[in-house]
C-alpha cells in the first residue's frame, strides 16, 4: 500500500516550502526519510508526538474505579462475582454515562465491559449485559450529530467509547460486524473538513485508527481507502488546519502504508526527541 | 398481477439496500442517489442507515427473498450480535460434529453388542450417516433448528433435568434426548421431534405451588396447542405416555372429551423421524 504526493506546493508551520515529490511507500523504507528531510529541510518536526499517542496501545494501568462512585463500585464487583444478583442495565448505564464525560474512564471502560461480558456468559450463560449496553451505544450513535453540536469533548468520548468496545468485545473471538460500519462512520466525521480543524478531533481520529484501524480494514478495506483519501486530501489540500494536525495526519498515513505498524524510522521521526 | 408487483417492490428494496453498501463502486459519477435526489457532495456520503430513513421517504420494513418475513430497515445492534453469536457457534458444532462423525467412522463397528447401550458413539450408527453429503449443512436450516433448540433449552425444566439426570445415565425410552440438528429430516419431522422433546422435559417443570389443580389444568392446555396425538396406553418406546396420561393432543376442531379415551391414532418417536 503505498500514498503517492506529487508536486505539491505545502505551507507548513509558516515556512513555505518548494514542491517537489513526495513518496510514502511500504515497501521502501529508504524512502520515507529521505523524502521527508528534503520536506522538511528547513524545519524539522516541530514537535514530537511521543507524549501525545500512547506507543503502548496496551499498557497497563489500574482500572479507573475511582472514576465511578462507591455504589457503583460495589455493583461491579458483585457483579463480577454474580451477575445475576445486579441490575445489569442499570450498571450499563453508570458506565456509558461515565464513560461519556470522563475520557481517560473511557480507556477503562472497555476492559471492564469486557470482564462483565466474560463473566456474565461464563457464570449466567445469558447476554443481558452486552445487549443492554449495545441498545444504549445504538441510541448514542444515532445522536452523534446532536451531540458533536453540542459537546465536542462529549463527541469525542462516544467515539472512543465506541471504538473500545470494538476493540475488547468480540463475538467468539471475531470483532463484532455490527459495530464495524458505525465505527466508520464516526470515522468518516472526524475526518471531514470542519473536523481536521480541532485538534481534539483529530486527537481522536488518529488514535482510534491506530488502535482498531487494522482491524477494520479486515473488515471491510475499501472504507477504509475511502477514509485515508479524505485524510491524504485534509493533510495537502486543507488551508487552516494547524502543523501538529499535519503532522497527526502524516504520521497515520504512514502507519497504514507501513502495514499499521511503526517503522523504525518513523519512530524516530515522529516520537524521538531529538531533533534533525 | 399482485405477485408481480411484490416481486418488483423487493426488487427495488433490494437493489437499493446493495446500492448503498457500495455507493462509491457503483454509483461513483452518478449526479442522483438512488433515491432520485441530488448528490450533495461527490464524497462518500454518510452511510448511517438512520439518517438515510429518516431523510428519504422510505418505508422501515421490507421483504427480500432470503428474508424469513418482513425485516426491520433499522437493525438492532443486540439482535445482529445474537444472531451473529449463534451462527458462529452453530459453525462450531458443525465442525465438531464432522470431526466426530470421521473418528467414529475409522475402526469398525460391531452393531450386535451395542444395542441398548447408552454411548452416544454407538447408538448413532444405527440412523447416522457418516458420509457428509448426507449431514444437513444449510445455514438457514441449522440457525432455525437451533432456536428452536435455544427455547426449549432455555426453560427451568431443562436446567433441572440436565443436572438431575447425567447423560451416561440416560434411558433411550424414559430421558428426553436434544434432537440432532446435524441429522437430514424433513421440516415435519424435524418440528414435531422438538415437540416431543419439549413436552417429554416437562416432567423436570418445578412444582407449581398451587398444587394438583394447576397440574391438570397444564396438561389439558397441553393437549389444545399439540396437533398431534400422543400413545397413551401399551408400547413402551414412547417416553411421553408416562407424562401425559390425561391428555392426549388434538387439533383445536374436536370435542372436549376427546382429552380422556383411546386416542385415535398411535405415534412412536421413531415414526416421527420417518416423517
Amino acid at each position: 500500500m503505498s500514498v503517492t504526493i506529487h508536486n505539491c506546493q505545502m505551507e507548513c508551520g509558516g515556512v513555505f516550502l518548494g514542491a517537489c515529490a513526495l513518496t510514502l511507500s511500504g515497501n521502501d523504507p529508504s524512502h520515507p526519510t529521505s523524502a521527508r528531510k528534503s520536506v522538511c529541510a528547513v524545519q524539522p518536526a516541530p514537535i514530537t508526538l511521543k507524549y501525545l499517542i500512547p506507543r503502548s496501545m496496551d499498557s497497563v494501568s489500574e482500572y479507573k474505579f475511582q472514576a465511578l462512585d462507591m455504589e457503583t463500585q460495589n455493583m461491579l464487583k458483585e457483579a463480577l462475582n454474580d451477575p445475576k444478583t445486579v441490575d445489569l442495565e442499570k450498571l450499563s448505564n453508570t458506565i456509558v454515562n461515565q464513560s461519556l464525560k470522563d475520557i481517560t474512564f473511557c480507556k477503562d471502560a472497555g476492559r471492564i465491559c469486557y470482564a462483565l461480558v466474560q463473566a456474565e456468559t461464563q457464570k449466567a450463560a445469558t447476554s443481558v449485559f452486552r445487549r443492554n449496553l449495545l441498545t444504549r451505544l445504538q441510541q448514542e450513535f444515532t445522536a452523534r450529530e446532536e451531540t458533536r453540536n453540542r459537546s465536542l469533548q462529549e463527541w469525542v468520548c462516544l467515539v472512543t467509547f465506541i471504538c473500545n468496545m470494538f476493540d475488547y468485545i468480540k463475538v467468539n473471538s471475531a470483532p463484532i460486524v455490527a459495530l464495524v460500519d458505525p465505527v466508520y462512520d464516526c470515522l468518516f466525521r472526524l475526518a471531514e473538513p470542519d473536523s481536521l480543524m480541532n485538534e481534539e478531533e483529530v486527537d481522536c481520529l488518529v488514535l482510534q485508527l491506530h488502535r482498531v484501524g487494522e482491524q477494520l480494514e479486515q473488515k471491510n478495506s475499501r472504507r477504509m481507502d475511502q477514509l485515508f483519501y479524505l485524510v491524504r486530501d485534509g493533510f495537502l489540500l486543507q488551508e487552516g488546519i494547524s502543523s501538529m494536525t499535519r503532522l497527526l495526519l502524516l504520521e497515520i498515513l504512514e502507519f497504514r502504508a507501513s502495514g499499521w505498524t511503526l517503522t523504525d524510522t518513523a519512530q524516530q521521526y515522529y516520537y524521538s526527541e531529538v531533533a534533525d | 398481477m399482485s405477485k408481480h408487483q411484490t416481486y418488483r417492490h423487493e426488487n427495488d428494496y433490494k437493489t437499493e439496500e446493495n446500492g448503498n453498501k457500495d455507493l462509491s463502486r457503483w454509483s461513483h459519477g452518478r449526479k442522483r442517489g438512488a433515491d432520485g435526489s441530488l448528490r450533495r457532495s461527490h464524497r462518500v456520503e454518510e452511510s448511517g442507515k438512520d439518517q438515510r430513513s429518516q431523510s428519504s421517504r422510505r418505508p422501515d420494513i421490507f421483504t427480500t427473498p432470503e428474508s424469513e418475513g418482513p425485516v426491520s430497515r433499522i437493525k438492532n445492534w443486540g439482535d445482529e450480535v445474537e444472531a451473529e453469536e449463534m451462527r458462529t457457534n452453530v459453525h462450531c458444532d458443525m465442525h465438531r460434529y464432522r470431526r466426530r462423525i470421521l473418528a467414529a467412522d475409522i475402526p469398525p463397528r460391531d452393531r450386535k453388542t451395542s444395542s441398548g447401550s447408552s454411548d452416544s458413539r454407538e447408538s448413532w450408527d444405527s440412523k447416522d450417516s457418516p458420509a457428509k453429503g448426507e449431514m444437513e449443512t444449510d445455514e438457514a436450516i441449522l440457525m432455525r433448528r437451533q432456536k428452536q433448540i435455544n427455547y426449549g433449552k432455555n426453560t427451568l425444566a431443562y436446567d433441572r433435568y440436565i443436572k438431575e439426570v447425567p447423560k451416561h445415565l440416560r434411558e433411550p425410552g424414559i430421558h428426553p434426548k436434544t434432537p440432532n440438528k446435524f441429522k437430514k429430516y424433513s421440516r415435519r419431522s424435524w418440528d414435531q421431534q422438538i415437540k416431543l422433546w419439549r413436552v417429554g422435559l416437562h416432567k423436570w417443570d418445578p412444582p407449581a405451588e398451587e398444587g394438583l389443580e394447576l397440574q391438570q389444568i397444564e396438561e389439558i392446555d397441553l393437549g389444545e396447542i399439540m396437533d398431534f396425538e400422543l400413545d397413551v396406553e401399551g408400547s413402551a418406546n414412547t417416553e411421553t405416555e408416562s407424562q401425559n396420561p390425561a391428555s392426549s393432543g388434538v387439533s383445536l376442531s374436536l370435542p372436549e372429551d376427546s382429552f380422556t379415551g383411546t386416542p385415535k391414532k398411535m405415534m412412536k418417536i421413531e415414526d416421527a423421524e420417518m416423517l
